[in-house]
C-alpha cells in the first residue's frame, strides 16, 4: 500500500488579526509537514511574522523554531517546512495593532 | 424438492458467509449486509472521510457561517496528557472530528457516494466521544452531541415523488445548556434554502443548525462515559435505511434496540445535480467553550443488492 499523505484545510477564510492560531493538528503518523498559507484577502498593515507550535498534548503549545512571514498580498502564499515533530501541529501569528490577514491555511503531511 | 433447492442453496451461501465473516478478525465485530460498500480502519488512513465544506460562488464569504466553522478531520492515537496514547480498538488511530473551542461549535466530516441500487443499507461504527481534557474535572456534560446523517437523492429517472432528497440525522444529545440528557434525537426540517452567488446555479441550507431536533421516542440511553475524560471506551452504532422506499429500518447502540416508527427524515425537493447520491456524515457539537471530540475507530457499510 502506498505511504499515507492527506492534504487538511486547518483554517479557511479566517480573519486574523492580534494573537491568532490555526486549530490543533494531530500528526503523529506523518514524517514530513508543510503549511502552506494564503492571503484570501489584500493584508492591512505591516506583515505579521508567523511560526511552528507543537505540543505534548494539543493544550500546551511552544515554538517549534521555525518562522516565516505571512503574506504580504493577496492570493499570495508563504511556507513553512518541518520534518521533525511530535504528534501536534498549528501555526501562530502575531498582528501590530490594525494589521490583519484573511488566511488560507493548508497542511501538507506524508507518512 | 426443486422448490426447496434454491433455499438449500440460499441457505448454505449465507451460512458461508456469516462463517466468513465471524473468522475475520477485522469484520467479526460487525453484522454487515451482502455487499460491503466500504470498510474503514483508519490505520489505513482517513478512507474518504473529508471535511463538509460549504457551497460558495465567487467568494468564500457566501458560505453560510455553520458551515464555515468546519476544519478536517484528523488521524488520532487519542493521546492524552496524563495516560499517553489511548488506541483504537484494532490499532492506534481512529478518526478525530474536533470542534473548535466556541460553546455550540459544530464539526462534521463526509463520506461521498453514490448508490448502483435503491435497496437496504447498513451503517455500522464504533465511537467514543470526550471533551478536551482541559480542566480536572469529569466534564461529562461538556460535548452536547454526537451524530450522523445520511443525504441520498434519487436516480434521475425515477420519477416525481421517488426522487426527493431525504437527509436522515440521528445525534446522541449527551447534554445541553449544562443538562445530561442522553437522548437519541432526529430532524424533520432543515432551514430555509438560500441562493448562493448570482448565477442561479447554487444554493445552500443549513441542516445541522440546533433548532428543529426531536425526541425519538424511547431513545433515552446511558452510555459509558467512564470516569474522568481521559479514559475512553467505544461504543457500538447501527442504522438501518431503505433506499427504495427511503425509510429508516432500524438504530441499534449497544445493547438497546429502538423503535423508529416514530421517525422520519428532513425532505426537500430534489435538486439538480445530486442523482443517486449517497453521502455519510458524522458530527459533534460542543456545549461549552471547549473543544469537543468524536473519536471512531471504524466503519462498515454495507447494503443487500
Amino acid at each position: 500500500m502506498l505511504p499515507e499523505n492527506i492534504t487538511a484545510i486547518v483554517s479557511r477564510n479566517e480573519r486574523w488579526c492580534g494573537e491568532a492560531a490555526s486549530e490543533p493538528y494531530e500528526a503523529g503518523w506523518a514524517r514530513e509537514a508543510v503549511f502552506f498559507v494564503r492571503a484570501l484577502k489584500q493584508p492591512i498593515g505591516a506583515t505579521a511574522t508567523a511560526w511552528v507550535e507543537i505540543s505534548p498534548d494539543g493544550m500546551h503549545w511552544l515554538r517549534e523554531g521555525t518562522e516565516f512571514a505571512l503574506p504580504d498580498e493577496r492570493d499570495a502564499v508563504t511556507m513553512a517546512r518541518l520534518a521533525h515533530f511530535g504528534n501536534w501541529l498549528r501555526v501562530a501569528a502575531r498582528f501590530d495593532d490594525g494589521a490583519e490577514c484573511t488566511v488560507l491555511v493548508t497542511l501538507h503531511l506524508k507518512a | 424438492m426443486n422448490n426447496q433447492a434454491p433455499n438449500q442453496t440460499g441457505d448454505l451461501t449465507e451460512a458461508m458467509r456469516l462463517a466468513l465473516l465471524r473468522a475475520d478478525p477485522a469484520l467479526s465485530r460487525f453484522d454487515p449486509l451482502p455487499r460491503i460498500l466500504s470498510f474503514d480502519n483508519f490505520a489505513r488512513g482517513h478512507c474518504g472521510w473529508s471535511q463538509l465544506v460549504g457551497n460558495y460562488e465567487d467568494d468564500l464569504d457566501t458560505m453560510l457561517p455553520g458551515y464555515a466553522q468546519h476544519t478536517s478531520a484528523m488521524l488520532s492515537t487519542l493521546a492524552h496528557w496524563d495516560a499517553g496514547s489511548h488506541g483504537g480498538m484494532g490499532s492506534s488511530y481512529a478518526l478525530k472530528i474536533a470542534t473548535r473551542p466556541v460553546a455550540g461549535a459544530r464539526n462534521v466530516a463526509i463520506k461521498r457516494h453514490t448508490f448502483r441500487n435503491r435497496g437496504p443499507i447498513r451503517f455500522e461504527m464504533y465511537f467514543t466521544f470526550k471533551p478536551e481534557a482541559s480542566t480536572l474535572k469529569l466534564s461529562e456534560t461538556d460535548v452536547r452531541s454526537v451524530g450522523f446523517l445520511f443525504d441520498l437523492q434519487g436516480g434521475d429517472q425515477d420519477g416525481d415523488g421517488s426522487n426527493d432528497r431525504v437527509m436522515p440525522h440521528l445525534r446522541f444529545l449527551n447534554a445541553l445548556d449544562g443538562q445530561h440528557l442522553q437522548k437519541w434525537q432526529y430532524k424533520r426540517e432543515t432551514e430555509n434554502i438560500i441562493p448562493i452567488g448570482t448565477d442561479n446555479k447554487t444554493i445552500s441550507h443549513y441542516h445541522l443548525s440546533p433548532e428543529g431536533w426531536l425526541d425519538l421516542p424511547g431513545g433515552s440511553q446511558r452510555l459509558c462515559y467512564n470516569e474522568i475524560p481521559t479514559k475512553v471506551n467505544w461504543t457500538y452504532l447501527c442504522f438501518d435505511f431503505d433506499l427504495a422506499t427511503m425509510t429508516a429500518l432500524g438504530l441499534r447502540c449497544n445493547d438497546r434496540s429502538f423503535d423508529l416508527s416514530g421517525y422520519d427524515s428532513i425532505r426537500i425537493p430534489a435538486m439538480k445535480n445530486l442523482w443517486c447520491m449517497l453521502n455519510f456524515g458524522l458530527f459533534a457539537e460542543t456545549d461549552i467553550a471547549k473543544r469537543a471530540f468524536l473519536y471512531v475507530d471504524s466503519i462498515c457499510i454495507s447494503g443487500d443488492f
